[in-house]
């Protein structure tokens, strides 16, 4: 027997409000449908590295929000920063920024200290998140949720 | 069987030295490690800046890093190869360069915790632990039976999530797409339960030196259920993965380390073991009680996972152990003055620390990252760039930990 004739059906039924943020972020709708992200550490204890995995992992299943992970900043329209960058990131981090395609977005991802190098774009600013956060954070940018 | 770990300079130079199960200090170096000692007292940046087979007609310099997605990590891979076959590897580790040793001298004991903590973050209870076993040792402090056992949990916490992420990471490489997603869920999950138990994704915050505070003895039994349920589904998936022939065919026999190549590189932990060398610093500390900590005899890929992966069980065996004895007294394991060192998931953590009136004065941090990427260069060698990616992965190991 289906259930959906009687009780309704919403269109996106895996979408519900699972993942609130608080954080202030800077929508771009444009976005809305789909959003490629890349990553790039700059210097974290790896640990956001981790979090970054285990976002890909089943339980968060992304890609039914259109949130997908490139592998080139060529691709992507949305850079997370990870962590603050130590001496040498700081120039492959300007380069990186260099190739993203217009429009983009820069979210800057941090652990213990801050990061003051006035990067371009920037659209938001998480400390020591979990993956539910950063999920969230990206779906505040997608104007999602 | 030595394995040179570290040189510090006081007045003469001292030899950080692993030996059947404990680390020790020597003044004398013995000419069994000596292979190592210019590499491990330099401290370079930069590991094999000085391969012979750089240069030539058709060598070609595969520079790897520091942004791309097949590394993931701030730090280059420079593989030399002469057509596919890669004849050296040089990788330098000066983009997660963040002079911590030299940060952390003149902090007080808890800022020096929390710094020890954030060196390298899927590390950080072996940090903490040997951080604050090196204190104590300095300043005499005696932990309570309690905390010791509730330290040997969450190190075995630590090694389950840690091994379970290699394992993940190997499946992802080799595109098993079912193993991966079954895996990255099983990982997760044990991260949700380091949450649960210490309040850390990470396991971060919970030691403390003189022992662990504020824990609530209740949540013991939950976890009992909890990480068996992580293991016996894993279980199920490894038996299963050992049988997807295409799986094994690109671990068997990829990046092949000799047991030789190991003990003269300073190489600790599974890796060594997946060599056929029997050593573990559990081996030694009487609050163990019947260890059987796998050990395999190829020194490939292959060998590797399988002892990350049957180290799982025997972390679940170690947890219910600790858990069933929890109200028994134990002996602490004694070190010399100012040392501590712990099996961390990848190898032999170690910290010698200086105290002055409360403040750090001198420390020297030994890491299982920095011998393991000199393994990665090693095992590269005559491979090709496809097996790249599973030597990294099989080693377990991370720029953050070895660039300090």
């Amino acid at each position: 027997m289906k259930w959906w004739p009687t009780k309704g059906m919403k269109r996106f039924l895996t979408e519900m409000d699972n993942y609130p943020s608080k954080a202030t972020v800077k929508s771009m709708n444009i976005f809305k449908r789909s959003i490629h992200i890349y990553t790039i550490d700059v210097g974290n204890s790896n640990l956001l590295n981790f979090e970054i995995k285990a976002l890909q992992s089943a339980q968060y299943n992304t890609h039914r929000f259109g949130i997908y992970f490139a592998d080139s900043p060529r691709h992507a329209d949305l850079l997370i920063v990870l962590g603050s960058p130590t001496k040498n990131m700081i120039e492959p981090l300007m380069n990186t920024i260099e190739q993203m395609p217009k429009p983009f977005g820069i979210l800057i991802v941090e652990e213990n200290d801050e990061m003051d190098l006035e990067l371009p774009n920037v659209v938001g600013r998480l400390k020591n998140p979990e993956p539910s956060d950063i999920l969230g954070a990206i779906l505040k940018i997608m104007e999602r949720n | 069987m030595k394995i040179l770990l570290g040189v510090f300079r006081k007045d003469i130079n001292y030899y950080v030295v692993q030996d059947n199960g404990i680390v020790l200090t020597e003044t004398d170096p013995a000419d069994t490690y000596l292979p190592n000692y210019a590499s491990v007292k330099l401290r370079d940046m930069m590991i094999n800046s000085d391969q012979s087979v750089k240069d030539g007609d058709g060598v070609f310099d595969f520079r790897y890093g520091p942004v791309t997605s097949g590394v993931g990590e701030a730090g280059i891979y420079h593989l030399y190869t002469y057509g596919e076959r890669i004849l050296s590897v040089s990788i330098d580790l000066s983009y997660k360069h963040r002079n911590i040793q030299n940060r952390m001298v003149g902090l007080d004991l808890k800022s020096g915790l929390k710094m020890a903590e954030s060196i390298c973050g899927n590390f950080a209870f072996s940090h903490s632990l040997a951080f604050s076993k090196a204190v104590e040792s300095a300043i005499g402090v005696n932990v309570d039976s309690k905390s010791q056992r509730l330290r040997i949990i969450a190190l075995e916490l630590e090694r389950i999530y840690n091994h379970l992420y290699v394992i993940y990471q190997l499946a992802q490489t080799a595109s098993q797409k079912v193993l991966t997603s079954h895996l990255s869920y099983l990982f997760e999950e044990s991260l949700r339960l380091n949450k649960k138990i210490s309040g850390s994704r990470y396991l971060k915050n919970f030691n403390d030196i003189g022992g662990i505070k504020n824990f609530d003895e209740k949540t013991l039994q939950d976890l009992k259920t909890d990480v068996q349920k992580i293991v016996n589904e894993f279980k199920d998936l490894y038996e299963w993965a050992l049988e997807s022939g295409n799986f094994l065919d690109r671990l068997y026999s990829t990046a092949i380390l000799k047991s030789s190549d190991a003990m003269s590189l300073g190489i600790t932990g599974p890796t060594l073991r997946a060599s056929g060398i029997r050593e573990d610093l559990r081996y030694n500390d009487p609050a163990y009680e019947n260890l059987n900590i796998p050990i395999k005899e190829e020194g490939d890929a292959l060998s590797r996972m399988e002892v990350r992966a049957e180290e799982i069980f025997e972390s679940q065996r170690i947890i219910f152990n600790q858990i069933e004895n929890f109200d028994a007294e134990i002996n602490a394991e004694t070190t010399e003055k100012g040392f501590g060192y712990c099996e961390s998931p990848s190898g032999t953590m170690v910290y010698k620390i200086d105290l002055e009136s409360q403040n750090i004065s001198d420390v020297y941090i030994a890491t299982p990252s920095l011998f393991a990427f000199k393994g990665i260069a090693n095992s590269l060698v005559g491979n090709i760039f496809t097996d790249f990616q599973f030597a990294v992965e099989s080693f377990g190991v991370n720029f953050a930990d070895a660039a300090l």
